[in-house]
């Protein structure tokens, strides 16, 4: 059932083996919501303004590029880049 | 000569319990139904523990293994590799007997405390030989006060009896749906709060720099116990069932080769002379089943698990044909909603969202606009705690939308249903 999917943030980000994933400590997020400006393409946000990471594959260098501007961006250090 | 007639006492089964334990729906303290057994009739059943200290650890997890013990407490992940992830890691510190039974519906951790506490103590002993801990925890729920008495007195008369068991103490958790979650035991133990917290990786669950820590659920330990005692050979991989039955809850333990139909006919008394309608599977984070599909379904978590269902904790919930499940769905969404650590938003804000609007279906204003909002709803939070307490709930809400969907309809068209029969299910007395 895809009501009890793995946890998302804990699917693969980008697709690739070996990658780092984008990956959110749910339970320090205060929904600030910088993230999803700094990346657009791997954060969205809930109907309560906290923050979704995607599991849609993204190619590499815009995957660091903006992963790391969330990560560096974020107040509450709730998200971190996971090898 | 002896050895053989030795072997011949084992290769007899000795269950769990003897019998069908009562336990009532508020309070933990078993009425009737299993004798508890104090040390000496614990050894005349189970036979002697043997030491699994060094090399003869590996013994007992090959043996946990070849039977295929999984988790009790509901999420039945493979024992065996459990322990061998904890050899990895290094001699462990802790570990906990997990008895803070947080499931309002279940009682078996609690019988088995108050009936079988040397099964429990000799399998928490054996698993601090085999990882090498030097801090055994039995940890019980607050206000579980017969079941705090057993244990206690059980290491008493060990200690008497000079069974040689490594320090275990006994620590009481806040009385709350999530106090038996593994992070949130742990994090208490390195100093914490008893609230989930996120792990990097779910094989390693302790902080980084400390010893490894054991969380195993009470019955996994009791079933370790078997092992231990009694030989892979003569173990019957059976469950603890614990049946919902008005104002009682009733603990049974079933063979693979019964049915869901056998315990319900044995344990359950229904309210109106018919059959149930749905049962509730698992736990208040479980699945509704409907009865003409569950009836028949053997007590085999395998064949369950081929089913896309999960005997969790082993709640047996049977929902009577005049009880509304969407009513008693939205209430118990309502309480595990209400029953969040408060810590992420996804918890925080999302299963309050889908509370409010479950309880505008039952209302009958939901609307077709509303509907819509809980679907996606369920969608944005599915997979995003820190724990999966929300995705309990939303799994035990959306199978209620699926089983019950001729209650939905009904609901809908802002008719009350008229269930004469209300709150099935049992929650503590001060959220309910």
């Amino acid at each position: 059932m895809s009501r009890t999917a793995p946890a998302r943030e804990a699917r693969a980000v980008p697709s690739s083996a070996g990658s780092p994933r984008l990956r959110l400590d749910p339970s320090v997020c205060d929904g600030v919501g910088i993230c999803a400006h700094l990346a657009p393409d791997l954060i969205t946000v809930d109907s309560w303004g906290y923050p979704i990471v995607s599991i849609e594959p993204l190619e590499r260098r815009a995957f660091e590029r903006q992963a790391r501007a969330a990560v560096a961006a974020c107040p509450r250090k709730a998200l971190f880049l996971d090898s | 000569m002896t050895a053989e007639l030795h072997l011949v006492h084992r290769a007899a089964f000795a269950p769990l319990l003897d019998g069908a334990a009562v336990v009532p729906t508020h309070g933990t303290e078993v009425l009737n139904g299993v004798a508890a057994h104090g040390l000496a009739a614990h050894r005349e059943a189970f036979g002697d523990r043997p030491s699994f200290a060094g090399d003869r650890g590996a013994a007992l997890v090959d043996g946990i293994d070849r039977v295929t013990l999984t988790g009790r407490g509901g999420g039945h992940f493979p024992t065996a590799a459990k322990w061998r992830s904890i050899l990895a890691a290094g001699p462990a510190q802790t570990v906990v007997a997990n008895g803070a039974e947080g499931e309002p519906g279940c009682a078996k951790d609690a019988v088995l405390l108050q009936t079988r506490p040397h099964l429990v103590l000799d399998g928490l002993v054996a698993a601090m030989e085999v990882v090498g801990a030097v801090d055994g925890v039995v940890w019980i729920h607050a206000g579980a006060d017969a079941t705090a008495r057993s244990v206690a007195s059980a290491i008493a008369e060990r200690a008497r009896a000079g069974a040689g068991d490594p320090p275990i103490r006994v620590v009481v958790a806040p009385a709350r749906y999530l106090s038996g979650e593994a992070t949130g035991i742990i994090r208490t133990l390195e100093g914490g709060p008893t609230l989930p917290r996120f792990v990097h990786d779910p094989a390693h669950p302790w902080s980084e720099g400390r010893r490894p820590v054991l969380v195993q659920n009470v019955e996994t330990l009791a079933r370790v116990g078997q092992v231990a005692l009694g030989g892979a050979e003569s173990y019957r991989a059976t469950s603890l069932l614990t049946v919902v039955s008005g104002t009682h809850r009733v603990v049974v333990e079933a063979d693979p080769s019964m049915t869901f139909g056998d315990v319900v006919a044995h344990a359950w008394t229904s309210p109106d002379g018919l059959e149930p309608q749905a049962v509730l599977l698992g736990g208040y984070g479980g699945s509704w089943v409907a009865w003409q599909r569950l009836a028949s379904m053997s007590i085999d978590p395998g064949a369950l698990r081929s089913q896309g269902l999960s005997i969790g904790a082993g709640l047996v919930g049977p929902l009577p044909s005049s009880a509304c499940g969407i009513e008693e769905s939205a209430r118990l969404t309502r309480y595990l909603a209400d029953q969040s650590a408060r810590q992420c938003g996804p918890c925080v804000f999302g299963l309050a969202g889908v509370a409010e609007l479950a309880s505008d279906l039952t209302a009958g204003t939901l609307g077709r606009s509303g509907r819509k909002r809980l679907d996606r709803f369920m969608d944005e939070i599915a997979g995003r705690g820190a724990c999966r307490h929300p995705d309990g709930a939303l799994r035990m809400l959306a199978s209620a939308l699926d089983v019950f969907s001729h209650d939905v309809h009904r609901h809908r068209r802002g008719r009350s249903c008229a269930a004469p029969t209300h709150s099935v299910l049992p929650l503590p007395l001060e959220t309910s």
